[in-house]
C-alpha cells in the first residue's frame, strides 16, 4: 500500500526505459496476479488455443497424418464440404439434435421441476433419481438405449404389450427413424440439468405473488402465465445458452449406438470429422469439419461468454 | 411445518387433512414419474441377475425367477473392467486436483489481484467452454505422438486439463469474487504474501466450491471418450468408457451378461453420486443461477 503511494507520486517518465518499465509493472501491482494466472493460462494456451490454431492451418492442407510434408490446398477442403453429402446429412442431424435436445428437456425440466416444487414428500430423493442419468458416461447410457432398442428388445416388447405391435421396428437399424431413436437418450439424459436449475429458481419466488395472483382470482394458467414463467427469464437463457453450447459436441450417443449408420444417415458434424480422419485418413477434410463446427458453436456462444465476463469481473 | 401455534378449530384441521391428501397424491405421481424415469437402469439390474434360460423364456421386463451372479463374472472377465476402473482412477486422481488447484490460482488472480486485461483473460477462458474438444484431437494427437505419449494414459492429462480449465474458472471466479476484500486486506496489513494469503485463508475458506468442482469436474474426466478413443489403442490402456465400447461388441447375444458388464462398468459412479448428490446438485444450481 505504502509502496504503491511512493511510486505513484513519482514522475511516470524519470529514469531508464528499463527501470519505468519495471515501476510501472510495481505500480500496478499486477505482478502477483499474473504469477497466479500463469500457470493456467499457459496450460490452455498450449493444449486448447494452440491445437484449436494448428487445426486450422491443418485444415487448408492435404494430409493422411503420417508423411512429414503437408500439401497447401487453399480452401479446397473447405469447398469439399459443399459437395459432400454426408456433410448435409451431417449438418441437418446436428440441427435435429440441436431442436430436439434443448426444447424438449427444457420443456420437460421446467414441468417436472413444477411439479417437484409442490408440496410433495420425498422431495430429495425424487430429484436424484430425475438428475441422476446426467451423471452417467454417455457411452454406458448408449449401451442400455442400443440393447433396449433392438428388434427384439425391451421397447418393442413393451409396444407390443400394449397393443402397439404395428408399430414395432428396428429402430436403430432404419435410416428414417435411427436419429429420432437416438436423440432420445438424449433427452433421458439431458433433462435432469434445466430441472434442477428451475426447480432452484422456482423456490426463490416470493409465495406472496401467488397469494397476491389467487386473492386477484387469476386462474392456474395464468399464475404460470404471468408470474412463474417472467420470474424464470434468467434461468431459460442460461439453461439455453448452455445447452446451445453443449448441442454442437454431440458425438459420444451417436458413436456408442450407430456408429453413423445405418448408411452414414446419423452422422453428426464430430462423427463424421472422426470417420474422415482416423478411418480414412483425410487428416485435413476431417480437420475442416471440425473447424466449421467449432466455428459455429463459438459464434453461438460468445453473447453468453460475454455476459459472463461482464458480471464476473 | 409452521411453529406458530394454530387454534385448531375444525376448519382448519379439514383444509390440513386436505392439503396432506394432496400432497400424498402428487408424491404417488411423481414416485411413478421417478420409476418410470430409471427403468432403464431398473431393467438393467433385472436383466442382469437373471439366468440365461429365465431370460430367453420370460424376456426383460419380467420379475427374476431365481438370483444369480453368474452374469457378473463371466462378464467381469471379458470386459477387463478391473484395468479400466484403474486407469480412469488414475487419470481422474491426478487431473482433478492439479486442475481444480491451477484454476484456483488463477480464478483468485481474476477475482481479488491487480491484474491487466483482467476481462480479456476471463473472456478467452470462458470462450474455452464452447470449443468442442473435436477441433483439438488432430493437433493434440500428433504433439502426443512427438514425444511418445500415444497410447499412454498420461497423455490425456495436457488435453483434459485445458479442456477442464474454463468450467472451472467460471464457477471459482464467482465464488472468490464473493470473499470479502477486508478479510484479505488484513491479512496483507499483517505482511502475509500473496501466495501465503491464498493458500492459508482463500482456500480453507472456499473448501465446499472446492470438493463441489472437483467432483464435477471428477465425473466429466471420468466419462469422457472422445480424447481417450483418439489417444488410447492398446486393451491394457483403456478408460471406463474405451472398455465399454469394446465390451459392447463382445456380448450380441447373451444379453444377461451384457446388463451384468454395463452395470459393473457404471456401478463406480452410480455409487459416487449416490453419495455425492448433494454437492453436485448445489454445485450445479450455484454455478450457473448465480453466474
Amino acid at each position: 500500500m505504502i509502496a504503491d503511494t511512493v511510486q505513484t507520486a513519482l514522475p511516470a517518465d524519470q529514469g531508464l526505459p528499463q527501470r519505468f518499465r519495471r515501476t510501472r509493472l510495481a505500480r500496478n501491482g499486477s505482478l502477483a496476479g499474473w504469477a497466479f494466472a500463469a500457470p493456467a493460462l499457459v496450460v490452455y494456451l498450449a493444449f486448447l488455443v494452440y491445437p484449436a490454431l494448428t487445426s486450422l492451418s491443418i485444415s487448408f492442407t492435404s494430409w493422411n497424418g503420417i508423411s512429414p510434408t503437408k500439401t497447401w490446398v487453399g480452401l479446397q477442403n473447405y469447398v469439399g464440404l459443399i459437395h459432400d453429402s454426408v456433410v448435409h446429412t451431417a449438418a441437418r442431424n446436428n440441427l435435429i439434435w440441436a431442436l430436439v435436445t434443448i426444447i424438449v428437456p427444457m420443456s420437460l425440466g421446467l414441468a417436472l421441476a413444477m411439479a417437484v416444487n409442490t408440496r410433495v414428500y420425498l422431495r430429495s430423493a425424487i430429484r436424484t433419481v430425475l438428475y441422476m442419468p446426467a451423471v452417467l458416461p454417455l457411452v454406458g447410457v448408449g449401451t442400455i438405449w442400443g440393447w433396449l432398442y433392438q428388434p427384439a428388445g425391451v421397447i418393442n416388447d413393451l409396444l407390443a404389450d400394449i397393443g402397439l405391435g404395428s408399430v414395432t421396428h428396428a429402430w436403430l437399424g432404419d435410416s428414417t427413424t435411427a436419429i429420432w431413436a437416438v436423440t432420445v437418450p438424449a433427452i433421458w439424459v439431458r433433462t435432469g440439468f434445466p430441472m434442477l436449475l428451475y426447480l432452484a429458481a422456482l423456490q426463490g419466488i416470493p409465495a406472496e405473488y401467488y397469494e397476491a395472483a389467487r386473492t386477484d382470482g387469476a386462474s392456474a394458467w395464468q399464475r404460470f402465465r404471468h408470474i412463474t414463467f417472467p420470474s424464470l427469464r434468467a434461468t431459460h437463457y442460461i439453461v439455453l445458452a448452455l445447452s446451445l453450447i453443449e448441442t454442437a459436441k454431440v458425438f459420444d450417443l451417436v458413436y456408442a449406438m450407430t456408429d453413423g449408420g445405418p448408411g452414414n444417415s446419423t452422422q453428426v458434424m464430430g462423427t463424421w470429422m472422426y470417420f474422415n480422419v482416423f478411418q480414412s485418413y483425410n487428416f485435413g477434410y476431417g480437420t475442416a469439419i471440425a473447424v466449421v463446427i467449432t466455428l459455429v458453436a463459438v459464434i453461438v456462444g460468445i453473447p453468453y461468454v460475454r455476459s459472463q465476463a461482464r458480471q464476473l469481473v | 411445518m409452521t411453529a406458530i401455534p394454530v387454534p385448531r378449530t375444525d376448519y382448519v384441521t379439514r383444509a390440513a387433512a386436505r392439503r396432506r391428501r394432496n400432497a400424498l397424491a402428487a408424491t404417488a405421481v411423481l414416485i411413478v414419474i421417478a420409476v418410470f424415469w430409471a427403468s432403464p437402469v431398473l431393467i438393467l439390474v433385472g436383466t442382469a441377475v437373471k439366468t440365461a434360460a429365465d431370460f430367453n423364456a420370460h424376456g426383460a421386463t419380467s420379475w427374476p425367477k431365481s438370483l444369480t451372479f453368474a452374469n457378473f463374472r463371466a462378464a467381469w472377465d471379458v470386459g477387463q473392467f478391473g484395468t479400466s476402473f484403474v486407469n480412469s482412477g488414475l487419470v481422474t486422481l491426478v487431473k482433478v486436483p492439479i486442475g481444480v488447484f491451477l484454476a484456483a490460482l488463477m480464478s483468485y488472480s481474476l477475482a481479488k489481484l491487480k491484474i491487466n486485461l483482467r476481462r480479456s483473460i476471463l473472456f478467452l477462458m470462458l470462450l474455452g467452454l464452447t470449443v468442442p474438444i473435436f477441433i483439438a484431437v488432430v493437433p493434440i494427437f500428433t504433439m502426443l505422438r512427438q514425444v511418445g505419449l500415444i497410447d499412454n494414459i498420461w497423455g490425456l492429462l495436457p488435453p483434459y486439463l485445458a479442456f477442464g480449465l474454463p468450467f472451472e474458472v467460471l464457477i471459482l471466479t464467482a465464488f472468490f469474487k464473493r470473499i470479502p476484500q477486508e478479510v484479505i486486506e488484513s491479512a496483507r496489513i499483517d505482511g502475509a504474501s500473496e501466495l501465503k494469503i491464498f493458500v492459508r485463508i482463500v482456500l480453507p475458506l472456499s473448501l465446499p466450491v472446492l470438493i463441489t468442482v472437483a467432483i464435477l469436474d471428477a465425473v466429466a474426466t471420468w466419462n469422457e471418450l472422445v480424447m481417450a478413443l483418439v489417444l488410447l489403442s492398446s486393451p491394457g490402456h483403456r478408460t471406463v468408457p474405451l472398455s465399454l465400447l469394446n465390451f459392447q461388441g463382445q456380448f450380441t447375444t447373451n444379453f444377461p451378461a451384457l446388463c451384468a458388464g454395463i452395470l459393473i462398468a457404471l456401478l463406480p459412479i452410480l455409487v459416487a453420486y449416490g453419495f455425492l448428490q448433494r454437492w453436485i446438485v448445489s454445485g450445479l444450481t450455484a454455478g450457473a443461477v448465480k453466474g
